[in-house]
Protein backbone atom coordinates (compact mmCIF):
# COMPACT_ATOMS: atom_id res chain seq x y z
CA UNK A 1 0.00 0.00 0.00
CA UNK A 2 1.58 3.39 -0.93
CA UNK A 3 1.79 6.40 1.15
CA UNK A 4 -1.52 8.21 -1.28
CA UNK A 5 -3.38 4.77 -0.48
CA UNK A 6 -3.26 5.57 3.48
CA UNK A 7 -3.91 9.19 3.10
CA UNK A 8 -6.57 8.59 0.95
CA UNK A 9 -7.94 5.65 3.70
CA UNK A 10 -7.21 7.53 6.55
CA UNK A 11 -9.02 11.09 5.44
CA UNK A 12 -11.75 9.00 4.27
CA UNK A 13 -12.15 6.72 7.56
CA UNK A 14 -11.63 10.35 9.27
CA UNK A 15 -14.55 11.69 8.03
CA UNK A 16 -16.75 8.81 7.77
CA UNK A 17 -16.09 8.01 11.90
CA UNK A 18 -16.89 11.62 12.87
CA UNK A 19 -19.80 11.93 11.04
CA UNK A 20 -21.21 9.01 12.50
CA UNK A 21 -19.76 9.33 16.03
CA UNK A 22 -21.69 12.70 16.23
CA UNK A 23 -24.93 11.09 14.81
CA UNK A 24 -24.72 8.34 17.07
CA UNK A 25 -23.58 9.87 20.83
CA UNK A 26 -25.80 12.79 19.91
CA UNK A 27 -22.79 14.86 21.39
CA UNK A 28 -23.54 18.50 20.02
CA UNK A 29 -21.36 19.33 16.97
CA UNK A 30 -18.61 21.54 17.34
CA UNK A 31 -19.67 24.17 15.00
CA UNK A 32 -23.85 23.84 15.68
CA UNK A 33 -24.62 26.59 18.50
CA UNK A 34 -27.85 26.10 18.63
CA UNK A 35 -29.73 25.97 21.93
CA UNK A 36 -31.30 27.72 24.80
CA UNK A 37 -28.47 29.45 26.30
CA UNK A 38 -28.54 31.80 30.11
CA UNK A 39 -26.20 34.38 31.29
CA UNK A 40 -25.81 34.41 34.68
CA UNK A 41 -23.89 36.99 36.62
CA UNK A 42 -20.79 35.19 36.83
CA UNK A 43 -20.88 34.58 33.17
CA UNK A 44 -19.54 38.03 32.20
CA UNK A 45 -15.68 39.42 32.55
CA UNK A 46 -15.69 42.80 30.83
CA UNK A 47 -12.74 45.00 31.49
CA UNK A 48 -13.12 48.32 31.37
CA UNK A 49 -12.94 50.14 27.63
CA UNK A 50 -9.93 52.17 26.86
CA UNK A 51 -11.70 55.50 25.31
CA UNK A 52 -10.36 58.42 22.91
CA UNK A 53 -10.03 61.58 25.16
CA UNK A 54 -13.15 63.39 22.87
CA UNK A 55 -15.11 60.69 24.56
CA UNK A 56 -16.76 62.90 27.72
CA UNK A 57 -18.24 62.27 30.03
CA UNK A 58 -21.43 64.37 28.86
CA UNK A 59 -20.64 62.34 25.89
CA UNK A 60 -21.48 58.94 27.79
CA UNK A 61 -24.56 60.18 29.62
CA UNK A 62 -26.52 61.27 26.44
CA UNK A 63 -26.12 57.80 25.01
CA UNK A 64 -27.36 56.63 28.83
CA UNK A 65 -30.06 58.67 28.50
CA UNK A 66 -31.01 57.61 25.21
CA UNK A 67 -30.69 54.17 25.53
CA UNK A 68 -33.39 54.66 28.89
CA UNK A 69 -35.59 56.30 26.35
CA UNK A 70 -34.86 53.41 24.17
CA UNK A 71 -36.36 50.82 26.29
CA UNK A 72 -39.10 53.30 27.74
CA UNK A 73 -40.76 53.23 24.33
CA UNK A 74 -39.70 49.78 23.72
CA UNK A 75 -38.18 50.37 20.80
CA UNK A 76 -35.87 47.73 19.27
CA UNK A 77 -32.39 47.45 21.65
CA UNK A 78 -29.92 45.60 19.11
CA UNK A 79 -26.43 45.30 19.66
CA UNK A 80 -25.12 44.65 22.32
CA UNK A 81 -27.69 44.44 24.53
CA UNK A 82 -29.37 41.83 22.56
CA UNK A 83 -26.36 39.37 23.79
CA UNK A 84 -26.51 40.89 27.28
CA UNK A 85 -29.99 39.07 28.18
CA UNK A 86 -31.20 36.38 30.27
CA UNK A 87 -32.05 33.34 27.84
CA UNK A 88 -31.33 33.81 24.04
CA UNK A 89 -32.21 31.57 22.14
CA UNK A 90 -29.76 30.49 18.97
CA UNK A 91 -30.83 28.43 15.73
CA UNK A 92 -28.10 27.95 13.21
CA UNK A 93 -29.24 26.97 10.20
CA UNK A 94 -27.82 26.06 6.42
CA UNK A 95 -27.70 29.72 5.48
CA UNK A 96 -28.33 32.08 8.38
CA UNK A 97 -28.34 32.03 12.57
CA UNK A 98 -30.81 33.64 14.42
CA UNK A 99 -30.67 34.98 17.91
CA UNK A 100 -33.27 36.01 20.00
CA UNK A 101 -33.32 36.87 23.20
CA UNK A 102 -36.57 36.76 25.33
CA UNK A 103 -36.16 40.15 26.09
CA UNK A 104 -37.21 42.23 22.77
CA UNK A 105 -39.29 41.39 20.06
CA UNK A 106 -36.49 41.98 17.49
CA UNK A 107 -34.34 39.36 16.50
CA UNK A 108 -30.60 39.38 15.11
CA UNK A 109 -29.58 37.54 12.17
CA UNK A 110 -26.17 36.06 11.26
CA UNK A 111 -25.79 35.32 7.44
CA UNK A 112 -23.33 32.37 6.77
CA UNK A 113 -23.32 32.20 2.81
CA UNK A 114 -22.90 35.94 1.76
CA UNK A 115 -20.90 39.37 2.33
CA UNK A 116 -21.73 42.38 3.99
CA UNK A 117 -24.43 44.19 1.80
CA UNK A 118 -23.02 47.09 -0.04
CA UNK A 119 -23.12 50.66 2.28
CA UNK A 120 -24.95 51.96 -0.61
CA UNK A 121 -28.11 49.99 -0.02
CA UNK A 122 -27.75 48.89 3.71
CA UNK A 123 -30.21 50.37 5.79
CA UNK A 124 -28.43 51.07 9.19
CA UNK A 125 -29.83 49.03 12.09
CA UNK A 126 -29.38 48.52 15.45
CA UNK A 127 -27.95 45.02 15.29
CA UNK A 128 -26.09 46.03 11.97
CA UNK A 129 -24.90 43.52 9.35
CA UNK A 130 -23.60 40.41 10.67
CA UNK A 131 -21.57 37.62 8.37
CA UNK A 132 -19.78 35.14 9.45
CA UNK A 133 -17.66 32.25 8.83
CA UNK A 134 -16.04 29.13 10.87
CA UNK A 135 -12.48 29.44 11.40
CA UNK A 136 -11.69 25.72 13.38
CA UNK A 137 -14.38 25.19 15.89
CA UNK A 138 -14.57 28.83 15.98
CA UNK A 139 -17.63 30.66 14.59
CA UNK A 140 -16.25 33.99 13.66
CA UNK A 141 -19.22 37.08 13.16
CA UNK A 142 -18.13 40.20 11.49
CA UNK A 143 -20.71 42.81 11.88
CA UNK A 144 -21.25 46.51 10.81
CA UNK A 145 -23.70 48.56 9.62
CA UNK A 146 -24.84 49.82 13.20
CA UNK A 147 -27.27 52.92 13.20
CA UNK A 148 -25.36 55.37 15.87
CA UNK A 149 -29.10 56.33 17.47
CA UNK A 150 -31.43 53.87 17.52
CA UNK A 151 -31.52 51.26 20.33
CA UNK A 152 -29.23 51.01 23.20
CA UNK A 153 -25.97 52.06 22.13
CA UNK A 154 -23.84 51.59 25.65
CA UNK A 155 -21.05 48.79 25.26
CA UNK A 156 -19.97 47.10 28.53
CA UNK A 157 -17.03 48.48 29.51
CA UNK A 158 -17.62 51.97 28.22
CA UNK A 159 -18.08 54.02 25.04
CA UNK A 160 -20.96 53.32 22.84
CA UNK A 161 -21.79 52.13 18.95
CA UNK A 162 -21.68 54.81 16.25
CA UNK A 163 -22.17 53.91 12.50
CA UNK A 164 -18.35 54.06 12.41
CA UNK A 165 -18.38 50.92 14.57
CA UNK A 166 -17.11 47.53 13.89
CA UNK A 167 -17.70 44.23 16.13
CA UNK A 168 -16.17 40.89 15.85
CA UNK A 169 -17.90 37.93 17.83
CA UNK A 170 -15.50 34.90 18.22
CA UNK A 171 -17.96 31.96 19.88
CA UNK A 172 -17.03 28.91 20.89
CA UNK A 173 -18.52 25.67 22.67
CA UNK A 174 -16.41 24.89 25.54
CA UNK A 175 -17.19 22.34 28.09
CA UNK A 176 -18.62 19.45 26.29
CA UNK A 177 -20.53 21.95 24.46
CA UNK A 178 -22.65 23.19 27.82
CA UNK A 179 -21.21 26.05 27.82
CA UNK A 180 -20.78 28.64 25.10
CA UNK A 181 -18.28 31.33 24.98
CA UNK A 182 -18.47 34.88 23.00
CA UNK A 183 -15.29 37.16 22.59
CA UNK A 184 -16.77 40.27 21.42
CA UNK A 185 -13.91 42.93 20.21
CA UNK A 186 -15.03 46.61 19.42
CA UNK A 187 -13.50 49.19 17.30
CA UNK A 188 -14.45 52.83 16.84
CA UNK A 189 -12.09 55.32 15.23
CA UNK A 190 -13.88 58.12 16.87
CA UNK A 191 -14.47 56.22 20.35
CA UNK A 192 -11.89 53.33 21.40
CA UNK A 193 -8.30 54.24 21.90
CA UNK A 194 -7.83 50.20 21.38
CA UNK A 195 -9.97 47.28 20.38
CA UNK A 196 -12.18 46.84 22.96
CA UNK A 197 -12.66 43.18 24.12
CA UNK A 198 -14.74 41.61 26.86
CA UNK A 199 -16.15 38.06 27.23
CA UNK A 200 -19.56 36.37 28.23
CA UNK A 201 -20.34 33.14 28.89
CA UNK A 202 -23.82 31.25 28.45
CA UNK A 203 -24.80 28.30 30.08
CA UNK A 204 -26.85 25.76 28.47
CA UNK A 205 -30.43 25.27 29.07
CA UNK A 206 -32.16 22.00 28.82
CA UNK A 207 -33.31 21.18 25.64
CA UNK A 208 -36.66 21.54 26.51
CA UNK A 209 -36.72 24.72 27.61
CA UNK A 210 -39.98 26.86 26.51
CA UNK A 211 -38.96 30.86 26.21
CA UNK A 212 -41.33 32.80 27.09
CA UNK A 213 -43.19 34.22 23.95
CA UNK A 214 -41.68 37.83 23.49
CA UNK A 215 -42.79 40.36 26.75
CA UNK A 216 -45.15 42.48 26.33
CA UNK A 217 -43.78 45.87 26.07
CA UNK A 218 -45.85 48.63 25.91
CA UNK A 219 -45.35 52.26 25.61
CA UNK A 220 -48.27 53.37 27.09
CA UNK A 221 -48.49 51.50 29.94
CA UNK A 222 -48.10 55.05 32.03
CA UNK A 223 -47.59 53.13 35.44
CA UNK A 224 -44.34 52.30 33.16
CA UNK A 225 -43.54 55.03 31.69
CA UNK A 226 -43.67 57.19 35.16
CA UNK A 227 -41.17 54.43 36.55
CA UNK A 228 -39.23 55.05 33.56
CA UNK A 229 -39.07 58.27 32.68
CA UNK A 230 -37.42 59.64 29.92
CA UNK A 231 -34.46 61.54 30.03
CA UNK A 232 -34.23 61.96 26.69
CA UNK A 233 -37.55 63.21 24.83
CA UNK A 234 -37.80 62.39 21.24
CA UNK A 235 -35.81 64.50 18.70
CA UNK A 236 -35.82 64.56 14.97
CA UNK A 237 -32.78 63.13 12.80
CA UNK A 238 -31.08 65.63 10.88
CA UNK A 239 -31.46 64.33 6.79
CA UNK B 1 -4.57 6.21 -7.09
CA UNK B 2 -2.57 9.13 -7.08
CA UNK B 3 -6.26 10.30 -9.16
CA UNK B 4 -8.42 9.24 -6.30
CA UNK B 5 -6.01 11.35 -3.79
CA UNK B 6 -6.39 14.14 -6.27
CA UNK B 7 -10.18 14.67 -6.56
CA UNK B 8 -10.62 13.98 -2.57
CA UNK B 9 -8.53 17.02 -2.39
CA UNK B 10 -10.51 18.67 -4.57
CA UNK B 11 -13.91 17.63 -2.73
CA UNK B 12 -12.12 18.99 0.38
CA UNK B 13 -11.12 22.16 -1.17
CA UNK B 14 -14.46 22.77 -3.37
CA UNK B 15 -16.79 21.88 -0.60
CA UNK B 16 -15.84 25.31 1.20
CA UNK B 17 -16.92 28.02 -0.51
CA UNK B 18 -20.09 25.73 -1.95
CA UNK B 19 -20.43 26.24 1.56
CA UNK B 20 -20.05 29.76 1.81
CA UNK B 21 -22.68 30.25 -1.00
CA UNK B 22 -25.62 28.36 -0.16
CA UNK B 23 -28.32 29.29 -1.98
CA UNK B 24 -31.33 27.92 0.08
CA UNK B 25 -33.34 26.99 -3.35
CA UNK B 26 -30.58 23.92 -3.84
CA UNK B 27 -31.21 22.54 -0.24
CA UNK B 28 -33.25 19.75 0.25
CA UNK B 29 -35.87 18.24 2.66
CA UNK B 30 -37.70 20.61 5.19
CA UNK B 31 -34.12 23.34 4.78
CA UNK B 32 -35.88 24.37 1.18
CA UNK B 33 -37.69 26.57 3.71
CA UNK B 34 -34.75 27.93 4.99
CA UNK B 35 -34.43 32.17 3.74
CA UNK B 36 -36.19 34.72 2.71
CA UNK B 37 -40.07 35.19 1.24
CA UNK B 38 -42.46 37.62 0.65
CA UNK B 39 -46.24 37.48 0.16
CA UNK B 40 -47.66 37.84 -3.37
CA UNK B 41 -51.38 38.26 -4.50
CA UNK B 42 -51.54 35.75 -7.08
CA UNK B 43 -54.95 36.67 -8.35
CA UNK B 44 -54.46 40.30 -9.12
CA UNK B 45 -57.16 40.94 -5.92
CA UNK B 46 -55.62 44.32 -6.03
CA UNK B 47 -55.03 44.22 -1.87
CA UNK B 48 -55.00 41.22 0.40
CA UNK B 49 -58.28 42.17 1.88
CA UNK B 50 -59.70 41.91 -1.76
CA UNK B 51 -57.47 38.05 -1.86
CA UNK B 52 -59.03 37.41 0.96
CA UNK B 53 -62.77 37.87 -0.33
CA UNK B 54 -61.75 35.06 -2.84
CA UNK B 55 -61.42 32.32 0.10
CA UNK B 56 -64.38 30.12 1.22
CA UNK B 57 -66.22 32.33 3.98
CA UNK B 58 -65.66 30.11 7.28
CA UNK B 59 -69.07 28.73 8.76
CA UNK B 60 -69.30 29.55 12.26
CA UNK B 61 -71.41 28.18 14.83
CA UNK B 62 -73.94 30.24 16.55
CA UNK B 63 -71.33 30.68 19.54
CA UNK B 64 -68.48 31.36 16.90
CA UNK B 65 -70.43 34.08 15.81
CA UNK B 66 -71.33 35.20 19.32
CA UNK B 67 -67.82 35.05 19.92
CA UNK B 68 -66.50 36.95 17.08
CA UNK B 69 -69.35 39.89 17.04
CA UNK B 70 -67.73 40.10 20.70
CA UNK B 71 -64.36 40.61 19.95
CA UNK B 72 -65.05 42.84 16.67
CA UNK B 73 -66.47 45.19 19.16
CA UNK B 74 -63.70 45.22 21.40
CA UNK B 75 -61.41 45.74 18.54
CA UNK B 76 -63.46 49.05 17.44
CA UNK B 77 -63.23 50.13 20.76
CA UNK B 78 -61.50 53.80 20.50
CA UNK B 79 -58.60 52.82 23.19
CA UNK B 80 -56.48 49.82 23.77
CA UNK B 81 -53.05 48.59 21.80
CA UNK B 82 -52.28 49.70 18.45
CA UNK B 83 -55.12 49.24 16.74
CA UNK B 84 -55.83 50.25 12.79
CA UNK B 85 -59.52 52.11 12.27
CA UNK B 86 -60.46 49.90 8.57
CA UNK B 87 -63.51 52.15 8.52
CA UNK B 88 -64.67 53.95 5.16
CA UNK B 89 -63.91 57.47 5.69
CA UNK B 90 -65.20 60.28 3.36
CA UNK B 91 -62.75 62.62 0.91
CA UNK B 92 -61.22 65.72 3.17
CA UNK B 93 -62.10 64.74 6.98
CA UNK B 94 -58.95 63.92 8.54
CA UNK B 95 -58.92 61.00 10.71
CA UNK B 96 -55.77 59.19 12.78
CA UNK B 97 -54.95 55.95 10.85
CA UNK B 98 -53.11 54.29 13.90
CA UNK B 99 -53.91 55.64 17.56
CA UNK B 100 -51.47 54.05 19.01
CA UNK B 101 -48.65 52.82 17.16
CA UNK B 102 -45.47 50.79 17.56
CA UNK B 103 -47.31 49.06 20.71
CA UNK B 104 -47.77 45.84 22.26
CA UNK B 105 -50.78 45.09 19.74
CA UNK B 106 -51.63 43.16 16.68
CA UNK B 107 -48.28 43.11 15.51
CA UNK B 108 -46.58 41.75 18.88
CA UNK B 109 -45.64 38.00 19.48
CA UNK B 110 -45.25 36.55 16.20
CA UNK B 111 -48.99 37.24 15.23
CA UNK B 112 -47.68 38.22 11.30
CA UNK B 113 -46.11 34.84 12.13
CA UNK B 114 -49.87 33.31 11.45
CA UNK B 115 -51.57 36.04 9.26
CA UNK B 116 -48.32 37.51 7.36
CA UNK B 117 -49.07 40.81 5.64
CA UNK B 118 -46.99 42.58 3.12
CA UNK B 119 -43.51 42.45 4.93
CA UNK B 120 -41.22 40.01 4.55
CA UNK B 121 -40.85 36.28 6.48
CA UNK B 122 -37.84 34.88 7.20
CA UNK B 123 -37.10 31.29 8.30
CA UNK B 124 -33.51 29.75 9.97
CA UNK B 125 -34.51 25.86 9.89
CA UNK B 126 -32.70 23.63 12.48
CA UNK B 127 -33.51 20.06 12.95
CA UNK B 128 -34.87 20.66 16.62
CA UNK B 129 -36.19 23.85 16.19
CA UNK B 130 -37.93 26.39 13.02
CA UNK B 131 -37.94 29.71 12.91
CA UNK B 132 -40.07 31.44 11.31
CA UNK B 133 -39.67 35.71 11.91
CA UNK B 134 -41.98 38.03 10.15
CA UNK B 135 -40.05 40.96 9.30
CA UNK B 136 -42.75 43.22 11.34
CA UNK B 137 -41.93 42.06 15.03
CA UNK B 138 -42.15 38.74 16.88
CA UNK B 139 -41.13 35.47 15.83
CA UNK B 140 -42.66 31.66 15.66
CA UNK B 141 -40.58 28.92 17.73
CA UNK B 142 -41.23 25.54 15.54
CA UNK B 143 -40.57 22.71 17.61
CA UNK B 144 -39.26 20.08 15.39
CA UNK B 145 -38.25 17.53 18.47
CA UNK B 146 -40.99 15.65 19.17
CA UNK B 147 -41.89 17.84 22.12
CA UNK B 148 -45.87 17.76 22.55
CA UNK B 149 -47.86 20.79 23.35
CA UNK B 150 -48.10 22.04 26.83
CA UNK B 151 -51.37 22.09 29.13
CA UNK B 152 -53.68 24.79 27.93
CA UNK B 153 -54.46 24.88 31.66
CA UNK B 154 -51.01 26.06 31.81
CA UNK B 155 -50.26 28.24 29.38
CA UNK B 156 -50.24 31.90 28.74
CA UNK B 157 -51.80 32.46 25.60
CA UNK B 158 -49.47 34.07 23.04
CA UNK B 159 -50.30 35.73 19.25
CA UNK B 160 -48.39 33.02 17.87
CA UNK B 161 -49.17 30.17 20.04
CA UNK B 162 -47.77 27.15 20.60
CA UNK B 163 -46.67 24.77 17.96
CA UNK B 164 -44.67 21.57 16.86
CA UNK B 165 -43.98 20.56 13.57
CA UNK B 166 -43.21 17.25 11.98
CA UNK B 167 -42.31 15.67 8.37
CA UNK B 168 -45.39 14.32 5.76
CA UNK B 169 -44.34 13.60 2.36
CA UNK B 170 -41.79 15.90 1.92
CA UNK B 171 -43.80 19.00 3.19
CA UNK B 172 -43.92 20.69 6.77
CA UNK B 173 -46.40 20.43 9.16
CA UNK B 174 -47.53 22.93 11.80
CA UNK B 175 -49.99 21.97 14.59
CA UNK B 176 -50.48 25.29 16.84
CA UNK B 177 -53.05 25.82 19.92
CA UNK B 178 -52.58 28.40 22.62
CA UNK B 179 -53.32 31.24 20.63
CA UNK B 180 -54.82 34.32 21.70
CA UNK B 181 -58.53 35.34 20.91
CA UNK B 182 -58.58 36.93 17.71
CA UNK B 183 -59.82 37.05 13.55
CA UNK B 184 -59.05 34.83 11.74
CA UNK B 185 -58.81 35.16 7.68
CA UNK B 186 -61.83 35.08 5.66
CA UNK B 187 -64.51 35.87 8.44
CA UNK B 188 -63.24 33.58 11.30
CA UNK B 189 -62.65 33.55 14.78
CA UNK B 190 -60.02 31.61 17.33
CA UNK B 191 -59.83 31.23 20.89
CA UNK B 192 -57.22 29.41 23.02
CA UNK B 193 -58.82 25.64 22.07
CA UNK B 194 -58.83 26.43 18.58
CA UNK B 195 -56.34 24.03 16.30
CA UNK B 196 -54.18 25.46 13.65
CA UNK B 197 -53.24 22.72 11.13
CA UNK B 198 -50.30 24.90 8.54
CA UNK B 199 -48.68 22.98 5.47
CA UNK B 200 -45.96 24.06 4.11
CA UNK B 201 -45.50 23.35 0.19
CA UNK B 202 -41.96 24.55 -1.50
CA UNK B 203 -42.42 24.13 -5.05
CA UNK B 204 -39.73 21.76 -7.35
CA UNK B 205 -37.35 24.94 -8.09
CA UNK B 206 -37.57 26.42 -4.33
CA UNK B 207 -38.73 29.84 -5.58
CA UNK B 208 -42.63 29.57 -4.17
CA UNK B 209 -43.99 28.31 -1.08
CA UNK B 210 -47.60 27.95 -0.47
CA UNK B 211 -49.18 27.53 3.62
CA UNK B 212 -52.27 26.06 3.86
CA UNK B 213 -53.95 26.43 6.70
CA UNK B 214 -57.15 24.49 8.27
CA UNK B 215 -58.28 26.06 11.34
CA UNK B 216 -60.61 23.72 13.57
CA UNK B 217 -63.05 24.16 16.50
CA UNK B 218 -65.58 22.06 17.14
CA UNK B 219 -67.30 25.32 19.68
CA UNK B 220 -66.44 27.86 16.49
CA UNK B 221 -66.89 26.34 13.30
CA UNK B 222 -69.55 24.34 11.53
CA UNK B 223 -66.85 22.18 9.26
CA UNK B 224 -62.72 23.11 9.47
CA UNK B 225 -62.07 26.58 7.72
CA UNK B 226 -59.48 26.42 4.88
CA UNK B 227 -57.57 28.54 2.82
CA UNK B 228 -53.78 29.41 1.41
CA UNK B 229 -51.59 31.93 1.01
CA UNK B 230 -48.72 32.29 -1.48
CA UNK B 231 -45.55 33.42 -1.37
CA UNK B 232 -42.15 34.12 -3.35
CA UNK B 233 -38.53 33.73 -2.86
CA UNK B 234 -36.60 37.02 -2.18
CA UNK B 235 -33.59 37.63 -4.84
CA UNK B 236 -30.07 36.28 -3.49
CA UNK B 237 -28.68 38.78 -1.49
CA UNK B 238 -31.98 39.62 0.55
CA UNK B 239 -31.61 40.37 4.09
CA UNK B 240 -33.90 41.02 6.90
CA UNK B 241 -34.73 44.93 7.51
CA UNK B 242 -35.29 45.82 10.90
CA UNK B 243 -38.75 47.82 11.32
CA UNK B 244 -37.93 50.64 13.22
CA UNK B 245 -41.12 52.00 14.57
CA UNK B 246 -40.81 54.81 17.77
CA UNK B 247 -44.00 55.22 19.52
CA UNK B 248 -42.49 58.72 20.66
CA UNK B 249 -42.32 60.08 17.20
CA UNK B 250 -45.60 62.70 16.98
CA UNK B 251 -45.08 61.96 13.07
CA UNK B 252 -46.30 58.41 13.97
CA UNK B 253 -49.69 59.74 15.09
CA UNK B 254 -50.33 62.10 12.56
CA UNK B 255 -53.74 62.14 10.80
CA UNK B 256 -53.87 61.55 7.14
CA UNK B 257 -56.74 63.32 5.25
CA UNK B 258 -58.33 61.22 2.58
CA UNK B 259 -58.31 63.18 -1.08
CA UNK B 260 -60.53 63.45 -3.33
CA UNK B 261 -61.73 61.28 -5.70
Amino acid sequence: MTILHRIVLIASALVITGAATAAQTGQPSPRDISGFWALFSDGKKVPPAKLLPRVTKAMLDLHARQDVHAIRWCNPIGLPMIMDSAAIDIRQGPTAIFMAPESSLVPRYVYLNRKHVSADIYDPSTSGDSVASWEGDTLVVDTIGFHPTHGVTSIPGGGFRTDKTHLVERYRLLQNGEVLSVQFTWTDPTVFSAPHTYEFRYRRLPATYEPVSTWPCDPYDQTRAEFLGDPAPFRAEKR
Amino acid sequence: MRNAAIVLLLMVVAAAPTMAQTKPESLTGVERLEGDWVRIDPNGSGDFGGLASTFTPASLTPQGNAAMEAGQRQAAAPRGPAFTENARHDPGVPYIVVSRPCGAGPFGGGALGINPDSGGIHFVVHKDEIIFAPERGGFRHIYMDGRKHPDLTRWTPTASGHSVGRMENGELVVDTIGITPGLVTAGGWRTVETRLTERFVVSPDGKHLTINYRWEDPALYQKPHEYHYEFDRLPAGSYALEYWCDASDPAEQESVTPPSQ
